[in-house]
């Protein structure tokens, strides 16, 4: 009798034994990191809560699989959510709020700019897994070679100009900067200013502020700082950085993985982005990803858990030390990894403290629900000055009215 | 005369239209073949001198895979053996300039490789030199100077792991040019004072064909460790065999039927069919998913499986047999005469028996046009693959997989392993076509019908 009662109870506890937990993001880089990251830390922290952990990396456009996903009912339980994007997912009411699953305590212990990012409505809507911002990226060789000193953190638009210009001369085969049409780069610039995306009502203003900054970066080829990446044969700054066409690099940490293969034995350093000489502040962007929960997910409770599991200090330390993404962590500042006398620790640190009150204004990478709609103004008024097609006048007056009919302003 | 004009005139254009073929069909495949074995494949202006095709670093790398492992092809590292290379340096002032030898930590910075703790060479192999050997005055364009020729001796002493890869890094100070190496650099970094091997024990295929040695090396499963790329290519082989192999069968039996046999509803059967050919696959994918994930209606569960998304089964049940295919068999089953049929029928064959007595053996370049197509149409499936496989990596196939080779490695910019991946991925089909090429000269016609 015994012996059937507990073969009947084994029988029922291997029924009950595994709860199964569907977990996607995009592929490329981000499979390696997620299957190591699962392997090694977070799976066998959920053996214990009989909790299995299935992984679906989405090669091909993740946004489309996913909202398509969301509407056929076939979404995991856990997915990543960009900050670009998150607004308009959110508003669907398809992505469950995790007030319900996170204590207060546990959610402060995230960078506050990030939980920011991810908070809609007054509820958290998702755990930031990891983040960047932009730093300055400098070539040492190429300073010392041109006897001009390295940029640092005290460096200001105009000081870090005439660096960039003493090395475009000195050097004449390489660039100062390479310069992009890009509003993911030249925006930092602009928060520095003080210049916001959105005013109170919601409208875009280009204001003077906004002139101030944008008259600078567009005028840096034409004053031999800087020459624009497409007549370098390249689409963003770390590409002329790892071919040594250009002096410096406006990236965030995942130009490490590049120049590991493209230039390994690259002597470069890191500084913060300069500061605006009126303001004496600097501007960054947030770019970030978070852990998300489906509202219509069955196992609420165990995707909870394995979200805990996958944003655990343990887990943000194995992927901090390998190099692969920056954790979300507060705590994680003073981690010894960040001090190790190595370049891509240094790179890492100011790539982390960016987000901080270091890094200026900073503000998350996303225009509410317009998505890249709004940059588009933008960035064709920086390509068409840069290029030397419009006067800033015209290019400015022509974007103010896209972004007028955009955010329905007047 | 003008005969003789009007000949060269006509061979001036055959010349010129064939060059004009060559230079648009051909002319981008050689050039992504190139591409793919240069270290740097973005190189512009693209030059055709460069490392890998150069015979003295052929021998080269024959020899020093052969001392540093054994093996002359893949090259590779074990313990007891020493390789020794030679450099030479241009110094312009005449003064013997230091140099700075390493082998270097190195990791791959994208994809799997990444992740993988593999062996350091920095740990296990010594390095011992640089000892001077040569010293003489030279001349490097118009600067006169002394040119300095060092050997370099890797040792690799003890027990240790069989290392695939040595890197080496040579660095001297500013203004000292490298000007020979027994194998020259993968590539000159930091304004040319840095010379960098990313593998100073190649191989032959090791140092002509790295990025395709890496496509299969680096891409592994963090599960088993086994090469994900093997696999998807066994995986892409698999498929399209399968595929072939019931598309052969099926629409050979249903294109006779269609062709030779009478029973009702026949006309519509075959105009829905028809029909059905013109329905774009983005119409129907989305309810064919969904028929999928629930295991085409609950069917599946009798079998205990919940669904067939992400199985095989689910991939090969969703296409077995193409429309298309049973339409190419149907018309050519009527080209055959029923004369040939009717003499079996006469001694008493059954129709199956004629079908596959008869008529297939008869129907050899037809059956040979039909394999090739779905081979290779399967062979480079996109969209349906990537729609119903999403995970585990081990079950992709090879276009899936090349698309997660290119989002790895694209975004560092790493684009010698994506051409090499996709130039590896094209050689069944070239393979396959030169197999069966006269299948499409002969023409279905042919064959069947000798008069």
């Amino acid at each position: 009798m015994k012996r059937w009662l507990l073969l009947a109870l084994t029988a029922l506890g291997l029924a009950m034994a595994q709860t199964q937990v569907r977990i996607s993001g995009w592929g490329g880089p981000d499979t390696a990191v997620v299957s190591g990251l699962l392997k090694e830390v977070v799976q066998r922290q959920l053996d214990r809560e009989n909790i299995r952990v299935v992984y679906e990396p989405i090669e091909g456009d993740y946004t489309q699989w996913l909202f398509n996903a969301l509407s056929a009912g076939t979404a995991p339980d856990l997915f990543y959510v960009d900050i670009f994007w998150a607004e308009s997912l959110f508003a669907t009411g398809r992505v469950a709020p995790l007030d319900a699953y996170f204590s207060r305590e546990e959610v402060q212990a995230f960078l506050p700019n990030l939980v920011q990012a991810f908070t809609y409505r007054g509820r958290l809507y998702g755990i930031p897994k990891d983040f960047n911002t932009l730093a300055l990226i400098y070539n040492k060789d190429l300073f010392d070679e041109a006897q001009v000193p390295y940029p640092h953190q005290q460096d200001t638009w105009d000081s870090l100009e005439g660096k960039l210009r003493q090395v475009q001369t000195r050097l004449k085969d390489v660039a100062g900067l390479c310069l992009v049409a890009d509003f993911a780069r030249f925006g930092a610039f602009a928060f520095a200013t003080g210049w916001k995306p959105f005013d109170a009502q919601g409208h875009t203003v280009l204001d003077q502020n906004f002139r101030r900054a944008f008259e600078w970066y567009t005028g840096l080829v034409r004053r031999g700082a800087a020459r624009f990446a497409q007549d370098l044969g390249e689409g963003w700054t770390g590409g002329c950085f790892g071919g040594e066409k250009a002096a410096v690099a406006i990236e965030g940490a995942w130009i490490a993985g590049f120049l590991r293969d493209k230039a390994p034995n690259l002597r470069y350093g890191t500084t913060f982005l300069p500061l605006d000489p009126m303001t004496k502040r600097r501007g960054n962007f947030v770019f970030t990803v978070s852990w998300s929960l489906n509202a219509a997910s069955k196992n609420k409770e165990a995707a909870a858990r394995v979200l805990k599991a996958l944003t655990s200090p343990q887990a943000q330390q194995w992927v901090l030390e390998r190099g692969l993404a920056i954790p979300s962590r507060k705590a994680l500042a003073q981690n010894p990894y960040f001090q190790r006398p190595t370049k891509e620790a240094e790179l890492n640190r100011v790539v982390f403290l960016g987000s901080t009150a270091q890094g200026g204004n900073v503000y998350p990478f996303s225009f509410r629900g317009l998505g890249g709609d709004w940059m588009r103004p933008i960035n064709e008024a920086l390509a068409a000055v840069i290029t030397g097609q419009k006067s800033v006048d015209q290019a400015l007056r022509e974007a103010q009215a896209a972004l007028d009919r955009l955010t329905g302003r007047r | 005369m003008e005969k003789a004009r009007r000949l060269w005139v006509r061979l001036a254009w055959a010349y010129g239209l064939l060059l004009a073929f060559g230079v648009f069909f051909v002319g981008p495949f050689a050039m992504g073949f190139l591409a793919s074995l240069k270290a740097n494949p973005l190189e512009w202006p693209f030059s055709f001198r460069f490392a890998q095709v150069s015979p003295k670093n052929w021998v080269a790398a024959w020899r020093l895979g052969l001392e540093g492992g054994g093996n002359p092809w893949l090259g590779g590292m074990v313990p007891g053996r020493e390789v020794v290379l030679e450099v030479a340096y241009f110094s312009p002032e005449g003064q013997e300039p230091t140099l700075l030898a390493q082998i270097s930590r190195r990791k791959p910075g994208a994809g799997m490789g990444a992740v993988f703790e593999t062996p350091y060479a920095a740990d296990h192999v010594r390095l011992e030199g640089p000892v001077r050997v040569e010293a003489r005055p030279a001349q490097l364009g118009d600067r006169e100077g002394m040119v300095y020729r060092y050997r370099l001796r890797l040792f690799y002493p003890g027990e240790g792991p069989v290392l695939e890869r040595v890197p080496l890094d040579l660095e001297v100070p500013r203004g000292v040019v490298l000007v020979g190496a027994s194998l020259d650099p993968t590539r000159l970094e930091r304004r040319g004072r840095v010379a960098s091997w990313d593998n100073v024990v190649p191989g032959l295929l090791g140092y002509v064909f790295h990025n395709y040695l890496r496509a299969f090396r680096e891409t592994r499963s963090l599960e088993t460790g086994e090469s994900l790329f093997l696999r998807w290519t066994l995986n892409s082989f698999f498929l399209a065999a399968l595929k072939v192999l019931t598309t052969l069968i099926f629409a050979s039996m249903a294109g006779y039927a269609l062709a030779r046999m009478r029973f009702p509803g026949k006309h519509a059967l075959f105009l829905f069919m028809l029909f059905s050919m013109m329905v774009p696959a983005q119409v129907t994918f989305i309810s064919n998913y969904l028929v999928l994930k629930d295991g085409i209606f609950g069917l599946s569960r009798l079998f205990g499986v919940e669904t067939l998304l992400n199985t095989y089964t689910g991939l090969v049940l969703s296409g077995l047999v193409g429309a298309g295919a049973v339409f190419l068999m149907k018309q050519f089953f009527e080209s055959i005469p029923r004369e040939v049929e009717e003499a079996a029928l006469i001694d008493g064959a059954t129709p199956l028996g004629i079908l596959f007595r008869i008529v297939l053996p008869m129907s050899t370049p037809a059956l040979g046009a039909l394999a090739i197509l779905t081979f290779q149409g399967t062979w480079n499936e996109f969209f349906w693959p990537l729609v119903v496989l999403t995970s585990p990596r081990e079950i992709y196939t090879l276009p899936l997989g090349l698309l997660s080779f290119r989002n790895a490695y694209g975004q560092v910019g790493d684009w010698g392993l994506i051409l090499a991946g996709g130039f590896l991925s094209m050689i069944p089909v070239l393979v396959l076509f030169a197999l069966f090429q006269r299948y499409f000269v002969e023409g279905p016609s042919l064959g069947a019908v000798k008069e």
